[in-house]
């Protein structure tokens, strides 16, 4: 067999493979150069970028839990106008399908990173992460309600013609309900799932392991829901474009995803445990091709046989 | 080469006291010689569990065999690290590292020391190594509770003796060597007029504050080399910060582990 074709399309973006760095977790995009050059994936997610610098949570951080973690990082971040200034030029440079991951306190913040972004130019598209909660409606996360989701998506929709994703909480009351107003607003791809809602004891300090007492779970300990999630809303909206993500480990997992209904995968948590996850992911995805003569890998996306 | 994940195999275990012990990983290939104070981040290979790797500072190091050998010394804390205790000899293992920032070798002159509380002897064994090698003169001061809970004093005494160096225990109880808590002990050794030009300090949190405090009060350099729980060992999850001076933060694993004290903002730790 010739060597399978694993480019995908995304929502009218080309990927040479459907293998991303999800946000969070591949810092901004060079700092594990050494061990996993972004240019042989098929993008990064920055790390969730901010109009101002933010110094995040305070201490301890994470937590580890069966097959996964709990994190509260509290969206550190180094701001929109040093990545655009420090980060921005190498990715350009090197060739990195560069998609920002966008979040704010408020939607003028989320539009004002946009805009800074689109000055700088160069990247690929914006994902905007809506598990964050929006003050100027008493802490309501934009992700939680469906009117907000859809009026913060529009607002980012104007502000660039460039790909924007969805990044969908499955903390969320009414994943459907969500899903169809990110997809009403205008975006050309949802990502799910961000982390899932929990917590972690110490049972001789007496004491919750995080500061913030609550983090956000991850890790393969989340794959069956992630899983879930992407299947139901591939069903409920089939035209709409998926990135999945969640506990992804091994080049199968990110064949699940693509059968449940997805055109592209995030990786996370994995490359914590294994720097190169990714390039093995990749590996493993044309492995599976080839095994199953599978021509194009984005044939997968959606043809899982029912029961 | 920088950091590299490598395979290794378990090529043995020490038993050094109730529970402390040492191993040697076999590297399958080469890495960058550490620098005394950088670390490595290991895991049974193919293991789910635990989740994590684990954080060791590199003991030892030499460069017989395939790639090389490692040696760590390792304190029974918790699941991991009871884990690596039963580990059988032989075992597949996969090693990342060198990792962080390391001590100042190149810059040392005079006479240095090094000070351990607790599990905090592995980084500074290794660096005695790197001192011989350089002739530079060192004094080690090693604290604990009581004498039963004293990590490597044989081995360190027997470095000692072979070296330019001098072990200074200190156990608070008095049972062995000068009663009273390390730091305590080093600060009575430099108000005594002992020449010390910098020191170079591994242990507990609260350890280190009262050897920074000593570093000020004695106007002597510093050097301390951190422990934060970290999920990645590489710089990106955030999850491994300290409280910087002057505001902002450290990533124990990147700036870190070692970092001179007085960078530390230790009020907010
Ligand atoms: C840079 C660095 C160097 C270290 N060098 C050594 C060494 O040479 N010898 C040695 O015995 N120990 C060393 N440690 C500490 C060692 O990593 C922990 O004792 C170990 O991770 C505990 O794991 P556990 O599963 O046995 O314990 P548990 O308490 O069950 O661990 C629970 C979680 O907390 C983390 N954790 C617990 N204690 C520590 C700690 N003190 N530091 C960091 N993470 C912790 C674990 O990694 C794990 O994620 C070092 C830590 C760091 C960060
Ligand atoms: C330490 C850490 C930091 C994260 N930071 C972000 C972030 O800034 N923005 C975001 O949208 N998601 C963030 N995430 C969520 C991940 O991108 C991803 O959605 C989640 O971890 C599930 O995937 P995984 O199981 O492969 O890690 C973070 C996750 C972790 C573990």
């Amino acid at each position: 067999m010739t060597t399978p074709d694993l480019t995908v399309t995304v929502g009218g973006l080309t990927l040479a493979n459907p293998v991303l760095a999800a946000s969070g977790t591949f810092g901004y995009g060079l700092d594990l150069d050494d061990l996993c050059p972004p240019e042989r994936l098929g993008g990064i997610v920055t790390k969730g970028l901010s109009p101002e610098p933010r110094a995040g949570a305070p201490m301890p951080r994470i937590a580890e839990t069966a097959c996964g973690m709990l994190n509260a990082i509290g969206l550190e971040n180094i701001g929109v106008e040093a990545f655009c200034r420090e980060k921005l030029p190498v990715l350009r440079e090197r060739g990195v399908t560069v998609i920002v991951n966008v979040f704010g306190a408020s939607s003028g913040q989320y539009r004002d990173v946009i805009e800074r972004c689109e000055a700088a130019g160069g990247i690929a598209g914006y994902e905007l992460n809506v598990s964050c909660p929006n003050v100027s409606s008493g802490g309501m996360e934009f992700g939680h309600d469906p009117a907000l989701l859809e009026e913060l998506t529009r607002l980012c929709r104007d502000a660039t013609v460039k790909p924007l994703w969805v990044k969908l909480s499955p903390n969320a009351p009414d994943l459907i309900a969500t899903a169809q107003a990110a997809a009403a607003g205008g975006a050309d791809a949802l990502s799910l799932i961000n982390t899932l809602r929990g917590m972690a004891i110490d049972p001789y300090r007496r004491r919750p392991e995080l500061a913030r007492t609550f983090g956000g779970l991850s890790g393969p300990a989340v794959m069956p829901v992630a899983l879930r999630m992407v299947y139901e809303v591939h069903r409920a909206l089939p035209g709409v474009p998926l990135v999945g993500l969640g506990g992804i480990e091994t080049g199968l997992d990110a064949v699940r995803f693509m059968l449940a209904g997805a055109s592209a995968v995030q990786v996370g948590t994995a490359t914590f445990r294994r720097p190169d996850a990714m390039l093995r992911i990749i590996e493993e995805l044309e492995a599976y091709c080839r095994e199953t003569k599978t021509s194009r890998v984005a044939s997968l996306t959606g043809a899982l046989e029912e029961i | 080469m920088g950091r590299r994940n490598v395979s290794a195999r378990l090529a043995g275990r020490i038993d050094l006291t109730a529970d402390t012990f040492s191993l040697r990983l076999q590297l399958d290939e080469p890495v960058d010689r550490p620098v005394p104070g950088q670390f490595v981040m290991i895991r049974p290979a193919g293991g789910s569990q635990p989740f994590w790797r684990r954080a060791f500072s590199v003991a030892g190091f030499g460069t017989d065999g395939d790639g090389g050998w490692l040696d760590l010394m390792i304190k029974i804390a918790g699941p991991g690290t009871r884990a690596w205790h039963e580990l059988p000899t032989g075992a597949a293992v996969e090693v990342l590292g060198p990792l962080g920032s390391g001590f100042p070798v190149e810059a040392v002159h005079g006479r240095l020391a090094l000070v351990a509380g607790g599990i905090g002897l592995p980084p500074l064994l290794y660096a005695i190594g790197e001192l011989e090698r350089r002739g530079v003169a060192w004094d080690l001061y090693l604290g604990a509770p009581a004498a039963p809970a004293l990590v490597g004093a044989d081995i360190c005494a027997e470095r000692a003796k072979a070296g330019r160096g001098r072990l200074i225990i200190a156990t608070d109880d008095g049972s062995r060597g000068e009663r009273g808590v390390v730091t305590e002990v080093l600060e009575r050794h430099i108000e005594a007029g002992e020449r010390v030009d910098a020191l170079w300090s591994c242990g507990p949190m609260p350890m280190l504050a009262a050897l920074a405090a000593v570093a000020e009060r004695t106007n002597v350099e510093a050097y301390v080399a951190l422990e934060e729980r970290m999920a990645c060992g590489l710089g990106v999850c955030l999850g491994c910060i300290v409280p910087a001076a002057g505001g902002g933060h450290l990533r124990v694993c990147r700036e870190g582990p070692v970092v001179p004290a007085s960078r530390i903002d230790w009020s907010r730790m």
